[in-house]
């Protein structure tokens, strides 16, 4: 539906694509652990691989949770905008299928 | 009419005085057309037959609006000089109570301002004489709210961290982004549409549980002044309200065709506004050091019992239905509290406002109050928090959360009947990506995607670079933070002054 | 399924203090099965059907005039609707 307006109502997306430049933002989310009370949003580079996000952000990030091993992430099942995901860590992001504001979600 | 022998006779009887004063203050312009007076009433799509039929039941005129405000404000000033020159503060029941007057400083009156600037719009621009001085005093009310509000917390800014900048918070700090993007949101629509976000779903379905139990829970905790201008402000709020159901009866009443315009209004600001009131489940059940009721309590008072099983029971005539969602509010009422205290409270170090786990006396409190729900998130939530605490750290959040493009609360709600499953609603709209924290917050957003789109989200905007720097410390110091502004309450400045003027110590505590 | 407006409650909230004490006093003589609830600095009246404030009964109570606005200072919220305020009477009802 559009904006009911006196005038032709057309304004970009304050968060589209193009304002990061080489980089997207995108939603981590730790399924089933309301430890972290919401997904968590990064920026993070598109080119940037999987294996890297994993290794060198989520296993110390999510040590903030005194429980969480990080290993565990080693054998975690992955969705990328709720479909199944077996990641390849060598290749980036973008070829893993996780676009800008993409919901990136494991299971432990 | 019959006059006691005793009074003065008046000259009018009070329908006369009030019919005088503004109907019959109102002429049909004659060399102007009446679209060019008022120009900003017929793009919305409602039709309107009849202006005059619109009339205020209160049947107030300028002298006795005057005559009472003047006599509320009297009695509110001299609350506040007591309270100033008895050194109240230290009478409250303790300093944590503090945080839900700051959020309350912080999110509030700069918007009874915004309303203030739009009902003098539609002072202006309503065509009939009755909506348009209805509108007036609302105007004059919000004014006075802002400043009554601002003016009675001020003492407390004199003794408590988190009170100093909230203008510039209010602009600029992330959970302050749910009441300003709410606000602007109205504020963008058109007069009907503002009718009835404010006057109606807002005024009328919602603000008594902003209002009533926290102020009686004010009262409760030792907070005079702030249950003297909270009561003094909702007194006007029952004119509000009146205006806010007239409107919607005036609107359904002149023309058929507008009932599913209004009913789609309804069923947006509905949930608009819940999902902003949410702060207040949070504050009740976990900033109160001592409660009236909880959340849960007065949501069957106010909403259930006095809304839907009265009010929507009489709109029900007009073929008005209660608001889509309203069910999925109903089913949140055992567990919103204590997702959004969990959202605050790992999220305070980046906030102007403390947090703590709650105490013992607190959990007591709690079980009794949510049987099925607290021991689930204590066990797995509080519990964890308590290890970190006893092990000499405080677990704040390391990151930053995904947001809700629409009312922009962190995304930490959670699917009906699963109490640990946030829930996950995403929208793609030209192409790009669009979060939800449910599916009211979805709905609104298919309604008008581009509008939305263009919502100011804060987390979004600190990694576009708008927000001071990429650090927390270079955030927090374009928010305008000072250091124990936010973060735990236990050792906060706050607290160990408390502890002072109580002649304790921290250590003792 | 429609429940008649006869049936269902109205109520409105009034701060608890001595100023308004005769005019309580008064609603509850005027109101049959009025059901009250004390709270923190408010008291709350709720009845089926509806509830009327007499200015008589008010000023009987209270020793000197009362104008109906007068209302304005005592009360907290309401639910229902003003279907009468005029000078020497106030009720709040459901329409439908």
């Amino acid at each position: 539906m559009a904006v009911k307006a006196m005038y032709d109502y057309t304004w970009p997306s304050r968060s589209a694509a193009e304002l990061y430049g080489d980089d997207q933002l995108v939603h981590v989310w730790w399924r089933g652990n309301p430890y972290f009370v919401s997904a968590q949003t990064f920026r993070f580079p598109k080119a940037m691989p999987f294996g890297a996000l994993v290794n060198d952000v989520l296993k110390g990030f999510f040590t903030a949770d005194p429980d969480f091993v990080p290993e565990s992430l080693d054998t975690a099942a992955w969705k990328v905008d709720h479909e199944d995901l077996v990641p390849d860590l060598e290749a980036s992001l973008e070829a893993n299928g996780v676009g800008h504001k993409s919901l990136l979600e494991f299971s432990l | 009419m019959t006059v006691p022998a005793q009074k003065p006779a008046r000259k009018l009887s009070m329908k006369q005085r009030y019919t005088a004063l503004t109907h019959d203050l109102d002429w049909t312009p004659t060399y102007v057309k009446e679209e060019e007076v008022f120009p900003f009433t017929t793009f919305e799509g409602i039709k309107v037959h009849d202006w005059s039929k619109w009339d205020d039941p209160f049947r107030l005129t300028v002298e006795a609006y005057n005559k009472y405000q003047a006599e509320k404000d009297r009695r509110l000033y001299a609350v506040l000089d007591g309270f100033a020159q008895s050194q109240g503060q230290l009478g409250l029941t303790e300093a944590r109570y503090m945080n839900a007057m700051k959020i309350f400083l912080q999110g509030i009156p700069v918007h009874e301002y915004n309303a203030h600037r739009n009902f003098s719009y539609l002072a202006r621009y309503a065509n009939g004489p009755g909506a348009r001085f209805a509108a007036l005093c609302q105007s004059l009310d919000e004014l006075r709210h802002a400043q009554t509000e601002i003016h009675t917390l001020s003492h407390y800014n004199k003794y408590f961290d988190g009170m100093h900048d909230w203008h510039k918070w209010t602009d600029r700090v992330w959970y302050l982004s749910v009441p300003k993007s709410f606000f602007e949101d109205a504020q963008t629509a058109g007069p009907f549409e503002w009718l009835i976000a404010i006057g109606f779903s807002f005024e009328y379905l919602l603000t008594n549980l902003l209002f009533v139990p926290f102020m009686s829970g004010a009262a409760f905790n030792g907070d005079l002044p702030t249950m003297t201008f909270g009561f003094s402000a909702q007194s006007d709020e029952s004119r509000h309200m009146t205006l806010g159901l007239e409107a919607i009866k005036f609107m359904l009443e002149q023309d058929e065709d507008n009932l599913p315009i209004v009913q789609d209004w309804l069923d947006k600001w509905f949930w608009r506004g819940y999902r902003l009131i949410s702060l207040v489940a949070g504050m009740m059940d976990y900033m109160l050091p001592k409660r009236v009721m909880s959340w849960k309590e007065a949501f069957e008072l106010y909403f259930e019992e006095q809304m839907l099983n009265g009010l929507f029971k009489d709109l029900e005539y007009y073929g008005i239905r209660p608001p889509r969602h309203v069910d999925w509010a109903i089913g949140e009422k055992e567990i919103l509290s204590h997702q959004v205290y969990w959202i605050l409270y790992q999220y305070s170090h980046a906030a102007a406002f403390t947090t703590t786990i709650p105490n013992a006396e607190d959990q007591e409190w709690l079980e009794k109050a949510y049987p099925e729900t607290w021991p689930i998130y204590k066990q797995v939530v509080w519990d964890k928090a308590q290890r970190v605490m006893d092990a000499g750290g405080r677990y704040f959040n390391p990151g930053l959360p995904q947001l809700c493009t629409v009312c922009q609360i962190p995304m930490g709600f959670t699917e009906p009947g699963d109490p640990l499953t946030q829930c996950q609603r995403q929208t793609v709209y030209e192409g790009e990506r669009y979060d939800f924290c449910s599916d009211g917050c979805q709905w609104i957003f298919e309604r008008e995607p581009t509008k939305y789109r263009q919502s100011w989200l804060p987390v979004h905007q600190i990694f576009q670079g708008n927000c001071g720097g990429p650090t927390l410390p270079d955030v927090a110091a374009w928010y305008g933070l000072q250091p124990g502004d936010g973060a735990e309450y236990l050792g906060s400045p706050d607290h160990q002054a408390w502890l002072e003027w109580h002649g304790q110590t921290t250590k003792e505590a | 399924m429609s429940v008649a407006a006869e049936s269902r409650p109205v109520g409105v909230d009034i701060q608890e203090n001595e100023e308004n004490r005769a005019l309580v006093e008064a609603i509850e003589a005027d109101n049959d099965d009025l059901t009250i609830r004390h709270m923190p600095g408010m008291i709350r009246l709720t009845k089926n059907g509806q509830l009327v404030i007499n200015q008589a009964s008010v000023e009987a109570r209270l020793g000197r005039p009362w104008e109906t606005h007068e209302f304005q200072l005592a009360i907290i919220t309401y639910f229902g609707e003003f279907v009468e305020w005029d000078d020497d009477q106030i009720i709040i009802a459901w329409k439908h």
